[in-house]
């Protein structure tokens, strides 16, 4: 079972930071509860009722083919352009998602000595299909979206509007928590915190590596995101593990001052004046309070190393993504300077597997 | 050419000749039932369809005319016999003549000589695979002095029925049940003499590579993907195209075959190497003659917790695609591929079909490691650590086939010399005459190269 708690309002030791908290006024006017929420179901999951005839779902295939083949041309942007290649690959994911059948029916014809009478049975509607892939290509909708689902790490999340949709670079979060905790036991047995956790990924990641002792409070201010998150932990079996918490940062997380072993977030880092510039699929359909960390960024990375300071017990590890270079820096001569000198130790930053200087960890004093 | 085939041979022949004489014995004109009898009574319905025979001739064994049918049927049954006799000798003939069987004496000879030496025993180790590899060869002459003993005696009981006026079931039998036996036999020392690679009996995965020449390299290593795509579904594999790189106008630039089932990889594993196409280009208006090629590389498919081998983690160089940019948050792109090249080697795999950057990584560690595995077995290293890595530079090695689609067809293989002028049915899958050419042009190398050492 989850808990997920309604949006409470305190007026905690932490509503000091509030200034670094954006989101919090956002909520004041109607009281959302993630309850009454009902997440989409992501298109493998969807019950096979549509039955086809073969040679229509090649005619789609073509027709989706043909136009994932053109966007190279129509493109003029050339910092923003889709890639056919990685179009037609997500074309064949789309094929696998959608389809009961075998996909390879469909992706070698010329293998099969039928004449597409037969019918096969689909999770969408012909019609879908067609929408779903204009969507993905003229919409710029995020593929993730369109399907419903991402693979992440050796996860299938459930991903919906509203949900930012977890990215590669994250994957390694999870590995520096798994490398910690394997190295020392000490970090199994307490709780940790995942916040702004969206889609639930890196709590269900950490719980997963934490075995059947772990605790993970995973929270977020988006009624949407809790919903879509409760429903991972759900299908990960995670319920005894995780509990996703609706509110800002810390707030849900009242009574547990100083008892955190552990604390991650991947919060909206991207600076307000980048986000018209962003990529189609991001800008245009992910969701700003994800994405949108203020003037500089920092906005809730700051509030979240202030948290850090109040919630980690001694001892306690923390690892915060960044948006690189210049930003990772910044958090860390933060956390160096006058506020919250003398409460880490050991600060580094951590590229990605690009060479982004991407992550600022550390341990509370 | 002396063996010791004899003694058995004579053993034998001396008990066909005592039924023979007991054959003699019976009246010529005495129904087939009587002499089936000794056959116990419960095998009579599934055994052999002579079995079938005698009971109709027991339901009316006092018709004269139904024991001519009968006689009919027998000799119907005889002639297959005779056919798979024929069969089965050139088969034992063949093995024979491959199994290098002056080599396999000599060797013999040579260990049994190293054996007797006085200071054999000094280093004990050495002593104990000297021995275990003379059983090896011992059970091996054995066994191929016992084909040519079955096939013998098989011949024997033909010859002695085409001389006889009538026919012993019982007999008959016997050479029925030998040559079933022997084909058994025959079957799995082909198999362990063809197949006996550490990876032979797993699957594969096969990774087809278009060569430089654009389109028509393209077009072509399609071909060749439809070729083993067809080849593994006539042996009734699985077969799952994990990977596939399409080319800009036709064809593909890469695809990733896996084929599920035993002895995958050891049938399949020759046909590593560029094949060579030569035709009229379908993409070229003059229609010109055209040269392409297309690298065919194979790896056992090896399930994760068989490849039992770790690799320092200074020694991979794992490398994942960029999104691009700022990267994170900024970017939104399902490009999760990664590359891993074992860095003292040079060796690399990449792998781009799954959906998640970790299932990649895990997915092309495991396909590093087995085509380390297999270079190490080629170059009879014991690990890792002692490939070499210059030998491994070439690619896809050597050219090894040739496909001729025009001003003639034919289809050549380079290393065996074995050839077809039927390029479509080759094109649609029929290989094994390549497969088969192949594993035992292997093995005789291999055999020669044993003597040599």
């Amino acid at each position: 079972m989850i808990r997920i708690f309604p949006s409470l309002r305190f007026t905690s030791l932490l509503s000091a930071a509030k200034p670094l908290c954006s989101y919090s006024p956002a909520k004041s006017s109607t009281e959302t509860n993630s309850l009454s929420i009902t997440p989409k179901t992501p298109l493998f999951l969807r019950t096979p009722s549509h039955a086809t005839s073969l040679s229509e779902v090649w005619k789609w295939h073509d027709w989706a083919k043909d136009l994932a083949s053109s966007v190279e041309e129509s493109s003029t942007n050339s910092e923003d352009v889709l890639d056919s290649v990685i179009l037609h690959r997500e074309l064949k994911w789309l094929i696998e998602d959608s389809i009961v059948d075998d996909p390879l029916v469909i992706l070698h014809r010329s293998e099969i000595a039928d004449n597409g009478e037969k019918n096969v049975k689909l999770r969408a509607s012909l019609e879908e299909l067609y929408d779903l892939w204009r969507q993905r290509i003229e919409k710029r909708r995020p593929f993730q979206y369109v399907v419903g689902c991402e693979y992440w790490r050796d996860l299938v999340l459930c991903v919906e509007e509203g949900v930012l949709i977890p990215r590669p670079e994250t994957e390694l979060i999870v590995d520096m928590v798994e490398e910690l905790v394997t190295r020392d036991e000490w970090f199994k047995k307490g709780f940790w915190a995942d916040l702004g956790t969206g889609s639930g990924a890196i709590a269900i990641g950490i719980a997963k590596v934490l075995g059947s002792r772990g605790r993970v409070i995973a929270t977020d201010l988006s009624p949407v995101a809790v919903a879509v998150a409760g429903k991972n932990v759900q299908r990960y079996g995670l319920e005894g593990m995780i509990e996703v918490r609706e509110g800002s940062w810390f707030e849900p997380l009242k009574g547990l001052e100083g008892k955190l072993v552990g604390l991650v977030s991947n919060p909206p880092y991207i600076p307000s004046d980048d986000i018209p510039g962003l990529q189609a699929e991001v800008g245009k359909h992910e969701p700003k309070l994800a994405l949108d960390g203020g003037i500089d960024g920092t906005d809730s990375l700051l509030h979240l190393c202030y948290g850090a300071s109040q919630m980690l017990q001694r001892g306690g590890f923390f690892v915060f993504e960044t948006n690189g270079e210049k930003q990772s820096k910044m958090i860390v001569d933060y956390m160096m300077s006058n506020d919250l000198k003398d409460c880490f130790s050991d600060l580094k930053i951590v590229s990605d597997f690009a060479g982004i200087n991407r992550f600022v960890t550390g341990f509370r004093l | 050419m002396v063996l010791t085939v004899l003694g058995p041979l004579a053993g034998r022949s001396f008990a066909i000749t005592g039924k023979h004489k007991l054959l003699l014995l019976r009246p010529t004109n005495l129904p087939l039932l009587r002499l089936s009898l000794p056959l116990p009574p419960p095998q009579f319905s599934s055994s052999s369809s002579f079995v079938s025979v005698v009971f109709a001739a027991q339901e009316s064994n006092l018709s004269v005319s139904n024991e001519n049918e009968t006689s009919e049927w027998l000799m119907q049954d005889f002639y297959t016999l005779r056919k798979d006799v024929e069969i089965a000798s050139a088969r034992v003939e063949e093995i024979r003549a491959s199994a290098g069987l002056e080599q396999l004496e000599q060797e013999i000879a040579n260990l049994e000589s190293k054996a007797t030496d006085t200071s054999f025993w000094d280093d004990r180790t050495k002593a104990q695979e000297t021995l275990s590899a003379l059983n090896d060869l011992k059970d091996r002459m054995r066994l191929l002095s016992e084909f040519k003993t079955m096939v013998e005696d098989a011949e024997t009981i033909v010859k002695l029925t085409e001389e006889m006026d009538s026919t012993d079931v019982s007999l008959l039998e016997e050479a029925m049940g030998i040559i079933k036996e022997l084909n058994k036999s025959l079957d799995r020392f082909e198999l362990t003499q063809l197949l006996s690679g550490p990876y032979d009996k797993e699957g594969a995965v096969v990774y087809i590579t278009a060569g430089a020449g654009g389109t028509d390299a393209q077009d072509w290593a399609d071909m060749l993907l439809r070729m083993y795509m067809r080849w593994g579904e006539k042996q009734r594999y699985k077969t799952k195209v994990v990977e596939m790189s399409n080319g800009e106008e036709a064809g593909i630039k890469s695809a990733t075959l896996e084929i599920e089932g035993r002895y995958a990889y050891g049938y399949i594993s020759g046909e590593k190497g560029t094949h060579r196409i030569v035709r009229q280009s379908p993409f070229n208006s003059k229609g010109l003659r055209q040269t392409s090629f297309s690298g065919v590389e194979v790896m056992p498919l090896l399930p994760e917790e068989a490849v039992g081998i770790e690799i320092p983690e200074e020694d991979l160089d794992i490398s994942f695609t960029r999104a691009g940019g700022k990267g994170g948050q900024n970017v939104n792109k399902v490009e999760t591929a990664v590359r891993i090249t074992h860095i003292p080697t040079g060796v690399a795999v990449r792998c781009t079909e799954e959906r998640s950057q970790l299932a990649n990584k895990t997915r092309a560690l495991i396909r590093l490691k087995a085509k380390l595995l297999v270079i190490a077995e080629e170059q009879r290293a014991t690990e890792i650590k002692e490939i070499r890595g210059d030998a491994v530079k070439a690619e896809w090695g050597q050219q090894i086939r040739n496909y001729v689609f025009h001003p003639y067809k034919l289809v050549k293989d380079v290393r065996t010399g074995h050839e077809t002028s039927d390029i479509t049915s080759v094109m649609d899958g029929d290989l094994d005459p390549f497969i088969k050419a192949y594993l035992k042009h292997k093995y005789t190398l291999a055999m020669a190269s044993a003597v040599t050492n």
